[in-house]
């Protein structure tokens, strides 16, 4: 490892006293796209589980689906797993509307809404109230348990290039394929892997799990957290890139060239 | 039908109306119909580039509000006919318009102009989400500056939540002595951040200060001036011509700066 990396090292400090960093917490709900049993499911943050206002949240979801599109074949069906969230005609069409720019469609609607259950009925959608298949879109507290079962979720794989303002929030591993640019945030539970230049902020092992790794292909970024540890990149650009991995070292946060991190700390 | 092109920044007073109004004239004199829009409701600009300020009689909002016809309240240049300005209400404020109705105007103006340039106000909120609606190109406009390309990144990526999918980038006031001096941001490290395509480099100049307080857009002057060219050149590539970037760097590159640079590696 070159001087100047370790000085990253030397600068990196524990999050000192709590609470300096605001915490930012994984449990707040983002939109996800799943596949189980060959079928997709789209979830919907119900309203207490996000701080997203409807414009927000549906320009996640167009967001999301972009990132995502070359992992469904076109035509794929959707189920829309809402919870408890209140959606009307308006708001189901803009649903669709975003789903059919990638080509998915809309097929069955889960809610525990009559409200919604009647809205998309009327639209021509096979709905299921109260659906006990899905313990994702039931209660807060069965999300828990099932969190508590289940610690990390399933890796978030996105092709995309978050750009100044994005941020990427996910209770597992994230993979993404793109550059991660200056002011855009990736908070993961899990390791971050950034297959491209990596010039925002990476927070990795976000509920406080040390072991968590951030990968890129080229590290500029300008700020590095690992669990309860933060660190700065060096002020002075290094010359050439590698690609590299960050890890949690005794002290604070290291960064090591890809090739000799698999020989040195993978094996050891 | 028309393209309708919004020219965005997300930074305030990088060049953005500047280049509307420029990129309008130029267009108007390859022969192409043109209207402009103002979208700045509340802070508009855009006439008074253009010189036309004394003849606004309605604005857009009238045109909303049934008080007037969209021809009545369509300001012609005194100097190029096909060109045409949309001016902004400047007693309201963003909210005075929705997206919906900033469609249904620009759509209105595509089926007899063939270019609808929208000149979009800083800031990312309701003004710029009314200027974005409508539009199927963008044209992304940012200084060398950290502050304006960061600015600028974020603009892309709700430009590309919003589906606008043809995003081309101008920087504008490049300063080459500075570049090679390595003093200011090169056109590649604007590229490297925002990795979208180029379509123009306008160099600092002082006579667009100039310009622009006359009411007398830089391109229709009949001295040639590097930045008038760059805007000329702009145009060209808007209407699909392969058109050479002008080589700003050439009055630099004697030897000494070469060797300059060569030690400072």
């Amino acid at each position: 490892m070159d001087p100047d990396r370790l000085k990253m090292a030397l600068a990196s400090t524990s999050a000192t006293a709590e609470g300096e960093i605001e915490s930012p917490r994984v449990a707040e709900v983002q939109i996800h796209l799943k596949t189980e049993d060959g079928k997709l499911f789209l979830y919907l943050p119900t309203a207490h589980e996000t701080l997203l206002d409807w414009p927000d949240l549906l320009q996640e979801l167009q967001k999301q689906l972009d990132a995502g599109q070359r992992f469904w074949p076109p035509n794929t069906h959707v189920d829309l797993v809402t919870g408890d969230r209140l959606l009307d005609h308006r708001q189901l069409q803009m649903i669709v509307n975003a789903l059919s720019t990638v080509k998915l469609h809309l097929t069955r609607l889960h809610t525990q809404r009559r409200q919604t259950a009647v809205a998309a009925a009327t639209s021509g959608y096979s709905v299921e109230q109260q659906s006990q298949i899905l313990p994702m879109a039931q209660s807060t507290i069965a999300q828990f348990a099932l969190d508590a079962e289940q610690k990390e979720a399933e890796p978030l794989y996105i092709q995309t290039t978050l750009r100044s303002g994005a941020e990427v929030r996910h209770p597992g591993s994230v993979i993404i394929i793109g550059d991660l640019n200056p002011g855009s945030s990736v908070v993961a539970d899990g390791d971050i892997v950034v297959w491209g230049r990596l010039r925002g902020v990476a927070h990795a092992g976000a509920s406080g799990n040390d072991k968590s790794r951030i990968m890129a292909l080229q590290m500029e970024p300008t700020q590095l957290r690992i669990g309860e540890w933060v660190a700065r990149a060096p002020e002075a650009d290094p010359d050439q890139f590698y690609p590299e991995v960050a890890y949690v070292a005794a002290g604070g946060i290291q960064i090591a060239r890809a090739s000799d991190f698999s020989k040195n700390v993978i094996q050891s | 039908m028309g393209r309708i092109i919004v020219i965005t920044s997300g930074k305030g007073g990088v060049g953005k109306t500047t280049c509307s109004a420029n990129l309008g004239m130029a267009l108007a004199q390859l022969n192409h119909s043109v209207a402009l829009i103002d979208a700045d409701f509340g802070l508009r600009n855009l006439d008074l580039l253009l010189g036309l300020e004394n003849r606004v009689v309605y604005t857009a909002l009238e045109v909303l509000a049934g008080q007037c016809r969209l021809e009545q309240a369509l300001v012609k240049d005194k100097r190029l006919n096909d060109l045409v300005l949309l001016p902004a209400a400047q007693n309201r404020n963003k909210d005075a318009v929705t997206p919906e109705q900033m469609k249904q105007l620009a759509y209105a103006l595509t089926k007899k102009y063939d270019f609808v340039l929208i000149d979009c106000p800083a800031g990312i909120e309701m003004g710029f989400q009314n200027a974005i609606a409508a539009a199927d190109e963008a044209l992304i406009v940012t200084t060398p500056e950290i502050s304006a390309v960061r600015d600028a990144d974020r603009v892309i990526g709700l430009l590309e939540a919003h589906h606008v999918k043809t995003i081309n980038l101008i920087v504008n006031r490049i300063r080459p002595a500075m570049v090679q001096a390595n003093d200011m941001m090169s056109v590649q490290d604007v590229q490297e951040i925002l990795a979208i395509p180029l379509i123009g480099i306008i160099p600092d100049d002082e006579k667009v200060i100039v310009a622009t307080n006359r009411g007398e857009p830089l391109v229709l002057s009949e001295n040639f001036s590097l930045s008038g060219l760059a805007f000329k050149n702009i145009a060209q590539r808007l209407e699909g011509k392969d058109v050479d970037f002008l080589d700003l760097d050439a009055p630099y590159d004697d030897i000494f700066s070469r060797l300059r640079r060569f030690f400072r590696r």
